[in-house]
């Protein structure tokens, strides 16, 4: 417990105070080209906001769950563990911004797009209820499309914003009817109550739309197919730093958001009579693997690439609800879930970060860009070398612990061909991040690429990634009974 | 006195020792390693001498020493362990004995040769020796297979001591691989008896439950034990063949013979150790450690009796023609373990572990004595270019002569004790209720006659006669290092029969044939006498004496050195002389066959290039084709599939709109038919 009790959303607070602090010193100094006080206002405070939800996830704040504003927050120690990705990958991306935006106009307005994205997805963490749900994730959603579009005068980069935004008012418009179509069936928005009523409620076949369609609004938002056509475009158009922050951090919120409501508002013992959604996630699950690694293995544009294998790892995160039958230890697979996530948002935006920095120094976008850019620059294709490898599950970084759990668990639920599906998958995803590797380290280089410069902070942001994501294989040993135990209460 | 038996796996342990020491230390040290393989060797040996004076003071010890797979939850125990008995005691002084007059002998003639690779030589000596040492004292099948297949590894290093020539690394790998074949069989046999009997212990003193004993139970029908929808004897039989498998594969016996000419390639100190008291011993040494199971299947013993005299037969006639004298040794190696194994399998334990011993001896003596002969014609071995070496080493001379007179078996070398006894044992068990075994018995007895000539033919070539080549007239001289162990063993050899001079013990009614008091006497379960019950009572084996005892024991021995003096005489005859000519024209074809080792070479060769290599080279294809296949297959079908994938996405936002939209209807009418919504 906490008192006052609304300090228990204070990560939340924090992400969105500092997102005011930077509009006012933009009101005083419109267009101010003062870029480090602005980039260092949004690491300070999104530092800060991991500072104070790793502090409450220790002390054990969110446990038992403190209920804000009656139920329509509910801090947690699930809501807590989500926020601690959020703010570390925006600190991240704050930190590389910094030299990617060297010299851009906007600047100012970028880091309170960025600080007001995350206050959604750290609210999305926390939602209690389903209409707060749905305006934090618009909260999260409305900042990121104008960050993708945020390189004005770059074509590919509006065109994606604009994708992005249609794309989503469309999901958005089915999310909402969604809701609305379960308020219809259970009279209620707020999560706990919507959980009560819909057992064994009167019209199946409402609710079962409902059900499905508030999912398509979290397969949006984790770009999990069919909803992930947004997703390669978007990344690949947006500035880097941004593709970093939609791909771990925004893929995250989807998937706070997915766990809590799917587990807490349709148990699925209780539903499953007007709708399987677990074998829906199953199918999804399946599919998004699938069709991510396959079509990240034939591209010849890194970061699309990796747009696509973000696809795909939206697959694997997905076995978290797809293992969730009943049989087994819910909270294991829920909780590699979010470790999962964890991990994946400190290699993802690394690798990210690393495209950042070669696009800083004007290396080309395919793989052949990259031919020998270790001879130049050792030290940051040894962290893409860290990244790469440890989003194919190779006991180089934490991918390989979290995996090993998403499957482990995916087994002893009982759906091991689920398991088998995502380990084939992996050894697809194998093939084509190795690529990159071979082409940094033993291709011969090519001509006319000039490295001169390092950029101290972006190359600082990618080291930091790879750090953690090492420190993480042996760290989450410690870690990952914090996912577990939160798994575990938001289940039972 | 029992606590002594606490240091008994210090025996292998100081080996060991000198292993780890030769192999990290040997360069630094004076002699490149040898001298701490003398010490520890020496230590071993008066360890083993302890080991059978506690023995005969009636303290047969057995105790496990760890434990490595066991508890509640498994069914059987593996287990380290020690047994010490009339036999493995034995065993443990012949080894050490042999062991340490090779390595003083190897200071002679690798030392003093300026041989390159000491500290390895040494090494790999120490480890050999531990692993022989080991395996004798193990008190389980499983312990004793684990050795044995180190000691395959060591002989293995060792051939292939001089791996920069062409041949040794090549000997090598057939000893290494044709023992393997075997050891296959000898691997699913210790399976099979965990299987069955849940344990693999060889019995001793205290132990409850071993195999051995526990089969006789079955056969009595006293014990259950799992045979596999078989009858317990035909089980029984199956598996002591499983494990015959092994014993044949490294006491070269036929069919698996042909690995031990090659291994002629090691150095000679070598070939002395593996041929007198390591690695082709282990073989022999099994079925003795192991008889109580062996004399539980008649078909198994007919089938060791029967290998063992064809293959003394066999071995001995291709001895006839060979030119090096190494080769002659190696050809009298597996003709001689045939004769144990013909004692063995004719119901002549007794006989078989002395003819071990015996041959344990002069054997290590010859291939010492070939070692100085060959350092003194600076190492060629053939010995149509030696002769007239008799007056230039004396000292290598009658040692020499004494081993080969044991070897021919002229009374009264030890050879002649042992060989008699084997052949008299063998007799009068087929004179009984088992014809079969006079037929291994007949060709035991003709390999005698080929015994003598080849023996004689050897020492009259090498050391009679006039010179045949320069370095014959000028040899290299040889020192005491060499001297020494030649003449330990030269009177050993001479007087070693004294431990079991049955026939006399016979005519004269005197107690001397100890070894026979002395195996008589082990553990419970484990002694000649209850081997003897078990062959009468469960093999059918019985002695008969048309003669009479003393008559029947007479004329046998008669027979024997009559042969074995017709023999010698024979090659007396022929090489006499000054300057002795080749005999082996008037052979006609039978030369050429002879000399080519009747084939064998050959088919094995087949069998590996001709048979083996064509159904890999098969698999081989099925491999690439349909394996590799598949899996290319599946890469192009997913990039293909990947290829079409990424052709979804148009770039047009209208078009993901609609797949959009398309897909959540799929979803929401799929649902809704399985699940009956619109019902």
């Amino acid at each position: 417990m906490i008192t006052p009790e609304w300090a228990a959303a204070a990560p939340t607070l924090v992400l969105g105070v500092t997102a005011l602090v930077l509009f006012a010193f933009d009101s005083i100094d419109p267009e101010s080209s003062n870029n480090p006080v602005l980039a260092g206002i949004a690491v300070v405070g999104s530092l800060a906001a991991m500072g104070v939800s790793v502090a409450y996830l220790v002390a054990g704040v969110g446990d038992p769950a403190v209920e804000l504003y009656g139920g329509q927050l509910v801090v947690d120690g699930m809501a807590l563990f989500f926020q601690v990705i959020f703010t570390s990958v925006t600190a991240l991306v704050a930190l590389a911004s910094y030299d990617y935006l060297e010299d851009m106009r906007h600047q100012a307005e970028y880091y309170i797009l960025l600080l007001l994205a995350a206050t959604g997805m750290s609210l999305m963490a926390a939602a209690g209820s389903l209409a707060v749900g749905f305006v934090a994730l618009e909260l999260a959603s409305l900042p990121s499309y104008g960050l993708v579009a945020f390189l004005k005068q770059n074509r590919g980069s509006a065109e994606a914003g604009l994708k992005y935004f249609l794309i989503g008012a469309l999901s958005s418009a089915v999310f909402a009817y969604g809701i609305s179509l379960v308020y219809a069936v259970s009279g209620s928005l707020l999560i706990d109550a919507v959980a009560g009523s819909v057992r064994n409620a009167g019209q199946p076949g409402v609710l079962g739309v409902g059900v499905l369609m508030v999912l398509g609004g979290f397969a949006f938002k984790t770009a999990s197919v069919p909803f992930h056509f947004w997703a390669p475009e978007a990344y690949e158009g947006a500035p880097a730093p941004i593709s970093a922050f939609l791909s771990s951090a925004s893929k995250a919120a989807g998937f706070a958001l997915a766990f809590r409501v799917m587990t807490v508002a349709f148990p699925i013992e209780g539903v499953v009579g007007a709708v399987d959604w677990v074998l829906a996630v199953q199918v999804l699950a399946v599919v998004t693997m699938t069709l991510g690694n396959f079509a990240a293995a034939t591209q010849e544009n890194v970061k699309r690439m990796l747009a696509y294998s973000s696809v795909g790892h939206a697959g694997y995160v997905l076995i978290g609800l797809a293992a969730l039958t009943g049989t087994g230890d819910g909270g294991l697979v829920l909780g590699a879930g979010m470790i999962h996530l964890l991990v994946y948002g400190f290699m993802n935006t690394g690798a990210f970060l690393f495209i950042a920095l070669a696009e800083y120094w004007g290396v080309g976008r395919t793989f052949a860009d990259y031919n020998g850019l270790a001879r130049r620059a050792p030290l940051a294709c040894v962290a893409m070398t860290v990244f790469m490898f440890s989003l194919a599950g190779l006991p180089v970084g934490g991918g390989f612990v979290s995996k090993y759990y998403l499957f482990a668990g995916a087994v002893n639920a009982g759906v091991w061909w689920l398991a088998l599906v995502g380990a084939v998958n992996s050894a697809l995803s194998l093939f084509y991040y190795s690529r990159v590797v071979k082409a940094m380290w033993i291709e011969e280089p090519a001509e006319g690429v000039d490295v001169s410069s390092y950029p101290s902070t972006l190359y600082a942001a990618v080291i930091t990634a790879a750090v953690v994501t090492v420190v993480l294989l042996p760290a989450l040993g410690l870690f990952s009974g914090f996912a577990f135990d939160a798994a575990a209460a938001v289940l039972f | 006195m029992a606590e002594i038996t606490a240091f008994a796996p210090a025996i292998a342990v100081l080996p060991f020792v000198s292993f780890l020491v030769a192999l990290f230390a040997g360069k630094y040290l004076p002699k490149k390693g040898a001298l701490a393989g003398i010490l520890a060797m020496g230590g071993s040996l008066v360890l083993s001498l302890l080991m059978l004076y506690t023995v005969a003071t009636g303290h047969a010890h057995q105790s496990t020493l760890y434990t490595w797979v066991g508890g509640e939850a498994v069914p059987y125990e593996l287990t380290f362990g020690i047994l010490l008995d009339q036999l493995s005691t034995l065993m443990l002084v012949i080894v050490s004995l042999i062991s340490f007059l090779v390595h003083v002998f190897s200071l002679g003639y690798m030392n003093d040769e300026d041989e390159g690779g000491l500290p390895r030589y040494y090494a790999e000596l120490g480890l050999f020796s531990a692993s022989m040492l080991g395996f004798v004292f193990a008190d389980n099948l499983l312990m004793a297979f684990m050795f044995f297949e180190l000691v395959g590894l060591c002989s293995y290093l060792l051939i292939g001591f001089w791996f920069r020539e062409a041949g040794p690394p090549s000997a090598a790998k057939k000893a290494f691989l044709v023992t393997r074949f075997g050891d296959y069989f000898f691997l699913v046999g210790v399976v099979a008896v965990f299987a069955t009997f849940g344990t693999a212990a060889f019995g001793g003193p205290g132990v409850e439950e071993s195999f051995p004993h526990l089969a006789e139970l079955a056969l009595d029908g006293e014990a259950s034990v799992n045979t596999f929808g078989f009858a317990p004897r035909t089980w029984f039989t199956i598996v002591g063949l499983l494990v015959l498998g092994g014993v044949m594969g490294k006491s070269a016996q036929f069919p698996f013979h042909t690995w031990l000419p090659d291994a002629m390639e090691g150095p000679t100190p070598v070939s002395a150790l593996i041929h007198a008291a390591t690695m082709v011993a282990a073989g022999v040494y099994l079925v003795a450690r192991m008889y109580g199971f062996y004399a539980l299947s008649p078909t198994a013993l007919a089938v060791i009796a029967f290998v063992g005299g064809f293959t003394a037969l066999f071995a001995a006639t291709m001895g006839v023609v060979k030119r090096e004298i190494k080769q002659v040794l190696a050809y009298s190696t597996i003709s001689q373990y045939g004769y144990i194994m013909l004692a063995l399998g004719g119901g002549g334990y007794v006989a078989g572990v002395f003819h071990l011993t015996t041959h344990a001896v002069f054997k290590a003596l010859l291939f010492l004595g070939a070692g100085s002969v060959i350092i003194a014609m600076h190492h060629n071995e053939n010995m149509w270019d030696m002769g007239g070496l008799k007056e230039e080493m004396p000292v290598t001379y009658y040692a020499f002569l004494s081993g080969s007179l044991a070897l021919a078996g002229i009374v009264p070398f030890s050879g002649f004790w042992s060989k008699d006894e084997v052949l008299f044992e063998t007799l009068i068990h087929g004179l009984g209720d088992s014809p079969l075994l006079l037929g291994a018995y007949a060709m035991g007895l003709l390999a005698v006659f080929f015994t003598g000539f080849y023996t004689f033919r050897m020492v009259l070539l090498t050391f009679h006669g006039e010179p045949r080549s320069d370095t014959a007239r000028d040899p290299h001289g040889v020192r005491w290092k060499v001297k020494g162990p030649l003449a330990v063993l030269g009177a050993l050899a001479a007087v070693a029969g004294v431990i079991n001079l049955a026939p006399v013990a016979e005519l004269t009614g005197a107690h001397i044939d100890f070894l026979h008091s002395w195996l008589f006497h082990g553990p419970e379960g484990l002694n000649g006498e209850h081997y003897e019950e078990l062959l009468e009572g469960v093999a059918g084996y019985h002695a008969a004496y048309p003669l009479g005892e003393t008559l029947t024991m007479l004329a046998s021995a008669a027979v024997s050195l009559g042969l074995a003096l017709a023999g010698a005489g024979l090659a007396v005859a022929l090489y006499r002389g000054p300057e002795p000519v080749e005999h082996t024209d008037k052979l006609g074809a039978l030369k050429t066959v002879l000399f080519n080792n009747y084939y064998q070479d050959e088919y094995q060769v087949w069998l590996a290039e001709g048979l083996t290599a064509r159904v890999a080279r098969a698999a081989d294809t099925v491999d690439v084709s349909i394996v590799d296949g598949v899996v290319n297959f599946v890469s192009s079908l997913s990039l293909f599939t990947g290829d079409r994938l990424r052709r979804v996405q148009t770039g047009i936002v209208s078009n993901y709109a609609a797949l959009l939209t398309l897909g959540l209807t799929l979803l929401l009418v799929a649902f809704g038919v399985m699940q009956g919504w619109f019902l």
